[in-house]
């Protein structure tokens, strides 16, 4: 069996088909962590709490490490040895990257825009699942208008104090840092005056309070911060320049991370057509057919990410159809459980439950459906 | 982009083009259809036969592409030439148990009638009936009768059966090639449409809902696009009944994206003189091809739900050939 060796020029784990090969094997061979991590538990913070651990031993294997770059903790390879590495693991059915998603939302800017010794440090800690991210964006009075963001960064000697409140902010319940857009410049500045830091939240001066969801998870949370101070250090590109990190990691967010997320939806089908019957088949391949737009979608997405050539607005395209085949997966899941709206529960159907409930909110989250819709009107058809 | 993929762009600007300025036939000669259908093993001749389908749906031109594209795996054990054998497409009719189709101008073709489970036969168009199908949408077509005994040749069932397959999945990326040719034309017609028509004073295109409608429109494109070229790119490689799958999307999607044009042309999109309904009689029309999306939707549910099939698809596989 090939194992991950760190700084081989020529690691025979590069080469994908035996990346994915190898990692499966590695994972039949039944890892301790991986057990837990597949189980059906409701609870959230026990979800958390075994995915972490899994990662932890994932990454002491060596195999999280691929598709990052070795000047900060990585093995090499590229965004498909993550993409794979994701797909081998739903295969074994862990249901979800959970709060691992920001590897793919905020990791990839953390590298590009991060100063390197920074990143060095703390990108093992984040794939290891031993101290994990959160994305301080939305405000309650900033939503869909990002730009409008009032949270500050006042100068003062080597970094700045962030006073402001955040919301919506996934995951920050668990988390150890979190990626702040702040003001520096004047009250108007809009876009133009924002800048990215990393804030410690351990810092005095931050208050994470938790956001219970409808569906019973507490993912989101509402962060305060009263004067925190954030050396300079800990900033992403330079002052000023948080509107284009913003958009660095939106575009992850909005057009890559649909692959990642999309795989886990096809065992989720997959795990319900036991029970199923034949009431509901053209329900099914309604959701089969989204799912296959997703994919190829996508994918297309994945490529051209990876070749260099990033989507720009037509990740738009691809969130839309991601939101449509997760609600289309569900509807049919709520078709053949009814159990999940009519109360008799087991942890299956609880968890069933909640991803339904949480379908339902997918279109708003991430930049929601009108303002995708917005956008292919406005910068891809050009209507007037 | 791979060179298959440029091939694919090329052709298709080259074809629509060709295609949008003849008398309403595609001019496949010009287009190389012969050596297309001769190299269909060929990526790039591949890639060539579905970027042509599709400039014909654009330009509402007709062919016998189709019919000749449905006809080629079974000859690969004659000596025939591929050009001139056009097979009958299949649909399915609440009056009849079998309905075949045959599209273009086929007059001096042989035709191709597959009998599932009898094998196939090659007959003379002198030998069929032919029953013009009279629907707008520019369309050439005749409904195929045979109940003669003057069939030239019989390909027995076990050499049918073996070309079947793929027969069915070439007319099906084909037909769904055209549907989106269709499709994305008529919703580019909507989109100028909402750019020009002024209403309380201003572009009908400034108001929100008519943006998010076409919108929508654009998204079905899209995906359809993405599917399209997906099938194209994975060939042989193609996953599990992909071409249903693929055949079943364009059904659903093209006739969305025709009902959210229609909704953006309001009433003048439903008349006789306006180009709308044959752009959407072409996509029923070739909807009803090889598997409506209505029956292959609930074929593929039934499918995955009682074989277990595990539908996922790898990257690495979906990064095609390189």
């Amino acid at each position: 069996m090939l194992r991950p060796e760190a700084g081989t020029t020529a690691d025979p784990l590069l080469a994908l088909a035996n990346y994915r090969s190898e990692l499966g094997a590695w994972c039949d061979a039944s890892p301790e962590t991986l057990a837990l991590a597949t189980s059906p538990t409701p609870d959230y913070d026990d979800r958390v709490d075994h995915l972490r651990r899994f990662m932890g031993e994932l990454y002491d294997a060596g195999w999280s490490r691929y598709g990052w770059p070795t000047g900060v903790g990585g093995l090499g390879g590229t965004i498909i040895h993550r993409a794979t590495m994701w797909e081998v693991l739903a295969t074994r059915g862990v249901p979800g990257m959970a709060l691992f998603e920001h590897l793919e939302v905020l990791a990839p800017t953390l590298v590009h825009h991060g100063p390197t010794d920074f990143i060095a440090q703390v990108l093992p800690d984040f794939l290891s699942g031993r101290k994990v991210w959160s994305q301080g964006f939305s405000e309650p009075g900033s939503g869909s208008d990002l730009a409008s963001v009032r949270t500050t960064a006042t100068t003062v000697d080597d970094g700045y104090t962030v006073t402001g409140h955040k919301i919506w902010t996934s995951w920050s319940k668990y988390a150890s840092w979190c990626l702040v857009l702040a003001r520096t410049g004047s009250a108007d500045s809009r876009h133009r005056g924002l800048t990215a830091l990393v804030v410690d939240l351990e810092s005095p001066g931050v208050d994470v309070r938790p956001i219970t969801q409808a569906n019973g998870t507490d993912e989101l949370a509402e962060v305060f911060f009263d004067e925190v101070y954030v050396p300079s250090r800990r900033m992403l590109a330079g002052p000023g320049d948080g509107w284009r990190v913003a958009m660095h990691i939106l575009s992850h967010e909005r057009g890559t991370l649909a692959w990642f997320k999309h795989l886990f939806f096809y065992h989720h089908l997959h795990g319900c057509t036991d029970f199923a019957d034949t009431r509901h088949d053209s329900a099914l391949g309604n959701a089969f057919l989204d799912l296959t737009a997703v994919t190829a979608a996508a994918h297309k997405g994945l490529i051209a990410h990876a070749d260099g050539d990033p989507l720009g607005p037509h990740a738009a395209f691809t969130k839309l159809l991601l939101c449509e085949s997760e609600q289309a997966t569900n509807d049919w899941i709520l078709a053949v459980d009814p159990d999940l709206a009519g109360g008799i529960q087991t942890d299956e159907v609880a968890l069933r439950r909640q991803e339904y409930l949480f379908s339902r909110i997918v279109t708003v989250y991430g930049g929601s459906q009108q303002m995708q819709l917005d956008t292919i009107a406005k910068q891809i058809l050009q209507l007037p | 982009m791979s060179a298959a993929d440029s091939t694919y762009h090329e052709i298709l600007e080259v074809a629509t083009k060709a295609s949008e300025r003849s008398d309403g036939a595609t001019p496949l000669t010009e287009l190389g259809w012969a050596d297309i259908l001769a190299g269909l093993g060929d990526p790039d001749a591949f890639a060539a036969a579905f970027a042509i389908a599709r400039a014909q749906g654009r330009a509402l031109t007709h062919s016998t592409a189709l019919g000749s594209l449905a006809a080629q795996p079974y000859l690969e054990a004659t000596d025939l030439n591929p050009g001139r054998v056009v097979a009958a497409i299949a649909r399915e009719s609440r009056l009849a148990s079998r309905v075949d189709v045959l599209i273009g101008d086929s007059i001096g073709c042989l035709v191709l009638v597959d009998r599932p489970g009898e094998g196939a036969i090659l007959v003379d168009t002198d030998a069929l009936t032919l029953l013009p199908i009279d629907l707008p949408g520019r369309l050439v077509a005749h409904q195929v009768s045979f109940d003669g005994d003057s069939c030239l040749t019989e390909i027995s069932e076990d050499r049918a059966a073996a070309a079947r397959v793929r027969s069915v999945a070439l007319t099906r990326i084909a037909a769904a090639s055209e549907m989106l040719g269709a499709a994305e034309t008529v919703l580019a017609m909507a989109v100028q449409y909402a750019t020009d028509r002024e209403q309380f004073g201003r572009p009908i295109g400034t108001f929100q809902a008519v943006r998010h409608l076409l919108a929508w429109a654009e998204t079905d494109v899209v995906a359809l696009d993405a599917v399209v070229r997906q099938a194209i790119r994975l060939g042989d490689t193609a996953p599990e009944r992909f071409d249903a799958v693929l055949k079943a999307l364009a059904g659903r999607n093209g006739r969305q994206i025709c009902e959210r044009a229609l909704q953006t042309f309001g009433g003048i999109g439903f008349t006789a003189e306006h180009d709308h309904h044959h752009f959407h009689s072409r996509v029923l029309f070739l909807d009803g091809l090889a598997g409506s999306s209505a029956v292959l939707t609930h074929e593929l549910g039934t499918w995955l739900r009682t074989t277990g099939v595990d539908p996922a698809y790898p990257a690495a596989v979906l990064a095609g050939p390189d």
